[in-house]
């Protein structure tokens, strides 16, 4: 320990330029997992935390929400089947919307939003309804809505209004709902009837508002797979999902898990690949001093030690200053985009680039104990 | 014209913690344009010193420093080097030959660096090594050379510019009795053959009589 | 510069694994590079290929072509712009398409657009029923002659031919007649049909500036902007951009630091060569040349490593799965930016070797 903590501190630079690279990479790799989570969750949030177990959406909608469409015969298709418990309308738009909330004074922006409509039932929890709310309660009438509470601050907040444009819908915000938005963007949760007029209020040519997606809950006794199955033999016309599946076949989603996935596996080779060639290199250079020291007697296992105290030491400033880096950033929105610190995803990277680093200074570990006092005499050393 | 001219050079060091060692002491030392002089003395005596001066791979704290003809006293670092380039050669203890060089091409290292002479030094270092006798080494690496030969490595690559002076430091000690003077022996011939003035640093007394003199340093001191 | 080559060449091995380093440092600055120039150009195609001196959307629109309506009036008002020699209106839909020989449940997404003014490399509208194609519709099985249904009304469209680069959103784009466009609109999404002359946007062709007066001669009815805002505009575009470049630039500075970190410990171990070599008349200049010539290589057989790599990578990767692409242009501007990191990198290594001294030559070992 004495000797790895006074080596580091004869050599600053070249110490102090390694815990940098780590530094950097380790806040590069968690930066990007939090993007990487912000954007799914940010993408398909409403679908994940909504209550509805099974989502039945048109085959033409390839499983984007406001690309399917559901003709009444669908409807009447996939109401009939067996085993369907509950069911709900889901209409789901993108319109501009003008926060007008007074705290805002007059200085705002519009803003794309998403609607999602569904039926409210009796106390506004129906189904496609948020799973739970951060804040406020559940809409009870027609335009008033649920919001994504990432969007809390831009005019989204409970007792805000906001203004569908063009036209003079306007809808008021009773509550609150975390990870609930759709395509990144804010999103509201109102009635069905909200919805429909958010449709003909922004487009008059509109005729007739179909919903875009079917809520079902299967009766008792049938799984919501079950259900799922039923739903599709019904007609090949119909695509019912689970809630988990809805999510992950989310046009995107899966692309964005194996861009990402691709490029952290090339960081996360960088980190031990850096680290090992360091502690190689280093290890040569000191060879004579290594040598010399077998020679007076120092135990392998203690020449070992030694470097493998310095590896961890190195990692773990590395992965903590990386991680410190990583804080302030974490709590940033990229546009339209929160981030969050991801703590999980955090610690299993210190603990894997830990374990890569420490296996990738075996290398160096081999060399120490391959010495032969012998050669302190000869003057060869760990030669070449 | 002599080889080299010191007049009453001083070396002095300022240690870390303020203290000051004399490392050279009103150093006066003449050598003629082909002399060859043994500098003799114990381990820091300051003959490494002396020799480093002279070479003009150290600057002298005080007094003149000619080398054949001329004055590197207040010579910048840059004039330092250059000068090197042109008119010094160096042997160093420890032969200290370029490791992933041929023996050919540790030799033609000093043009490469420096003058850039082409074809003019390639020829040079193959009569060189022809001469040393290691014309069928000339491929091989450091690595594959016995001592003695890496020994006349070195002495190739320190005649390569044709320098007025040649620094030789302690050229025997890692040599048995006979290695030694074989090595001493061809040292003689080619500064005697060229005529090159050259100092020999040495604490090994069989071998001053290679030597045309001997002069004697202790504790930074000239014998008179 | 030849000895700092040759030592490259007689001893590899340590140079080995920091070329396998800045492989994989290399690689990653083209993927992510490839990444985003991927999405750009998936969701941006029909856009950039508009010849059109401004693209006007309704004011409440966001710059949204889908929440955008032009009325006929406001069309009008445009025409009569001084400056203005053609107007043309552009409308899209998004459905899914059935394609012959493919499963029920297997669409291909397509993004229809309805046009009067052709873009780059898209022919005069076609007659009603047709449509041009873009070509990586080719990899769901269209081609040329064959008719495909859109949407749940299955609506018959005829393909007559292909064009490239004019994909929307990450879809394959349909070029027909506007009233193609609607007619199939009106079928499919009734939520969202068009009466007779109303578009989404107006495709502008006049002066260069006539972006700038068309929202005043509308009465602020409108929001005009040029292509290349219009571009910029698509929700993402500009995020993703930024983003992309900020982890583009932060890699650029791991390369830099592992370059200077590499050459640090090297030149470290070559101090005593250093010192040899000054002594014999190396200049302080010369012996850094060799640092940077090796940093040079070292990199330069990195770029070429990584760009066969994601040359691989991309004909490997099944289309549709990540949106990447590869563009010599990219992988050209990656090796540039990673030798100016090298190069800065080494510059740590300067002070070193300005430090060596010669004297310490004497009574060393190389």
């Amino acid at each position: 320990m004495f000797l790895a903590l006074k080596e580091m501190a004869r050599s600053k630079v070249r110490f102090g330029l390694l815990v940098a690279a780590i530094a950097l990479l380790v806040f590069l790799i968690l930066f990007q997992q939090s993007l990487q989570n912000g954007l799914i969750t940010g993408f398909i949030g409403a679908i994940r935390n909504q209550s509805s177990p099974v989502l039945v959406y048109s085959v033409d909608g390839q499983r984007v929400i406001q690309g399917s469409i559901l003709t009444p015969d669908l409807e009447a298709a996939a109401r009939g089947v067996e085993g369907v418990g509950e069911v709900g309308r889901i209409g789901q738009g993108t319109f501009t919307a003008l926060p007008t909330a007074e705290r805002l004074g007059g200085a705002s922006e519009t803003f794309d939003t998403t609607v999602i409509g569904y039926d409210l039932g009796d106390d506004g929890r129906g189904l496609g309804s948020p799973a739970a709310l951060s804040a406020g309660r559940y809409p009870t009438a027609d335009n008033e809505a649920v919001a994504s509470s990432s969007d809390q601050a831009s005019g989204f907040d409970v007792g805000d209004t906001i203004r569908i444009l063009p036209g003079d819908e306007v809808i008021t915000i009773v509550g609150l709902a975390d990870d609930a938005q759709l395509n990144v963007t804010p999103t509201l949760f109102a009635s069905y009837a909200t919805y429909e007029a958010a449709v003909a209020s922004a487009n008059p040519d509109a005729k007739g508002v179909l919903p875009n997606v079917l809520a079902m809950a299967p009766a008792e006794g049938t799984s919501p797979e079950q259900l799922v199955a039923n739903v599709n033999a019904a007609s090949p016309d119909l695509d019912a999902l689970t809630r988990a599946d809805a999510e992950a076949n989310t046009p995107g989603v899966s692309q964005v898990r194996q861009s990402f996935q691709l490029i952290f596996l090339l960081y996360g080779l960088v980190v031990p690949c850096v680290t090992g060639l360091f502690f190689l290199i280093v290890t040569f250079q000191k060879a004579n001093t290594l040598t010399l020291l077998r020679a007076v007697g120092a135990p392998s296992s203690r020449l070992v030690g030694s470097l493998l105290t310095q590896v961890a030491l190195i990692l773990g400033s590395g992965i903590a200053l990386g991680a410190l880096l990583y804080y302030p950033v974490s709590q940033q929105r990229l546009g339209g985009i929160q981030l969050r610190f991801e703590t999980s995803a955090a610690i299993f990277w210190a603990v894997l680039l830990l374990v890569l680093g420490v296996g990738s200074a075996l290398l160096a570990a081999r060399r120490v104990l391959a010495i032969d006092p012998i050669e302190a005499t000869t003057g060869a050393g760990v030669g070449r | 014209m002599n080889a080299l001219e010191l007049s009453d050079v001083r070396k002095v060091y300022t240690m870390g913690d303020g203290s000051e060692v004399v490392a050279l002491d009103h150093a006066t030392l003449t050598i003629g344009s082909d002399e060859m002089v043994a500098l003799v003395g114990p381990s820091g005596s300051g003959k490494t010193t002396l020799c480093s001066i002279a070479g003009g791979i150290l600057r002298a704290t005080e007094g003149r420093v000619v080398v054949a003809g001329e004055d590197i006293s207040g010579y910048s670092e840059k004039d330092l080097t250059r000068f090197r380039q042109r008119m010094v050669g160096f042997v160093f203890q420890s032969v200290n030959l370029v490791p992933f060089l041929t023996a050919r091409e540790n030799l033609l290292v000093v043009d490469e660096l420096g003058q850039r002479r082409g074809k003019a030094a390639q020829q040079r270092a193959d009569e060189l090594l022809d001469e040393l006798g290691l014309a069928d080494r000339a491929k091989n690496l450091p690595s594959q050379l016995s001592g003695g030969q890496r020994q006349r490595v070195a002495i190739g690559r320190a005649l390569m510019n044709d320098p007025k002076l040649v620094l030789f430091d302690e050229p025997t000690s890692a040599l048995d009795t006979k290695l030694g003077e074989q090595v001493m022996d061809l040292i003689r011939t080619e500064m005697k053959n060229r005529g090159t003035a050259a100092i020999v640093v040495t604490h090994d007394e069989r071998i001053l009589h290679y030597c045309d003199r001997s002069v004697h340093i202790t504790d930074g001191v000239l014998a008179a | 510069m030849k000895l700092a080559l040759r030592e490259m060449r007689r001893r590899p091995s340590r140079f080995v694994t920091a070329t396998v380093i800045l492989s994989l440092i290399a690689a990653l600055l083209m993927l992510l590079g490839g990444l985003l120039d991927g999405l750009i150009q998936s969701s941006t195609g029909a856009l950039r290929a508009q010849q059109a001196q401004a693209v006007v959307y309704s004011s409440t629109s966001q710059a949204s072509l889908v929440r955008s309506r032009i009325d006929p009036d406001v069309r009008q008002a445009v025409e009569q712009i001084p400056g203005v020699t053609a107007v043309g209106g552009l409308g899209s839909a998004q459905l899914g398409a059935r394609v012959p020989g493919n499963g029920p449940r297997d669409l291909a997404d397509v993004a229809l657009f309805g046009y009067e003014l052709p873009p780059e490399g898209v022919p005069d509208p076609p007659a009603a029923g047709q449509a041009y194609a873009d070509e990586i519709l080719k990899a769901d099985g269209v081609t040329e002659g064959m008719t495909i249904q859109l949407g749940p009304a299955r609506t018959p469209v005829e393909i007559v031919g292909f064009v490239r680069d004019t994909t929307y959103n990450g879809q394959g784009s349909l070029w027909a007649s506007a009233a193609t466009w609607r007619s199939v609109l009106a079928a499919n999404r009734p939520d969202a049909q068009l009466a007779e002359g109303v578009f989404q946007a107006l495709i502008v062709q006049g002066d260069a500036d006539i972006a700038g007066r068309i929202d005043e001669a509308t009465g602020g009815a409108t929001e005009s902007l040029t292509v290349t805002e219009a571009v910029n505009a698509i929700p993402g575009v500009r995020e993703q951009q930024s983003t992309f470049n900020q982890i583009i630039g932060v890699t650029i500075v791991i390369a830099l630091v592992v370059i200077a970190l590499f050459f640090a410990l090297l030149t470290v171990e070559r101090s005593g060569m250093y010192g040899v070599l000054k002594a014999l008349g190396a200049r302080s200049g010369t012996l850094f040349s060799g640092v940077v010539v090796q940093a040079v290589v070292v990199t330069a057989i990195a770029s070429v490593l990584a760009a066969v790599l994601m040359v691989v990578l991309d004909a490997i990767i099944p289309p549709g799965s990540i949106p990447l692409q590869i563009t010599p242009v990219r992988i050209v501007l990656s090796a540039v930016l990673l030798l100016l990191a090298a190069i800065a990198g080494c510059l740590f290594s300067l002070r070193r070797v300005l430090r060596v001294d010669p004297a310490s030559a004497i009574g060393t070992t190389v």
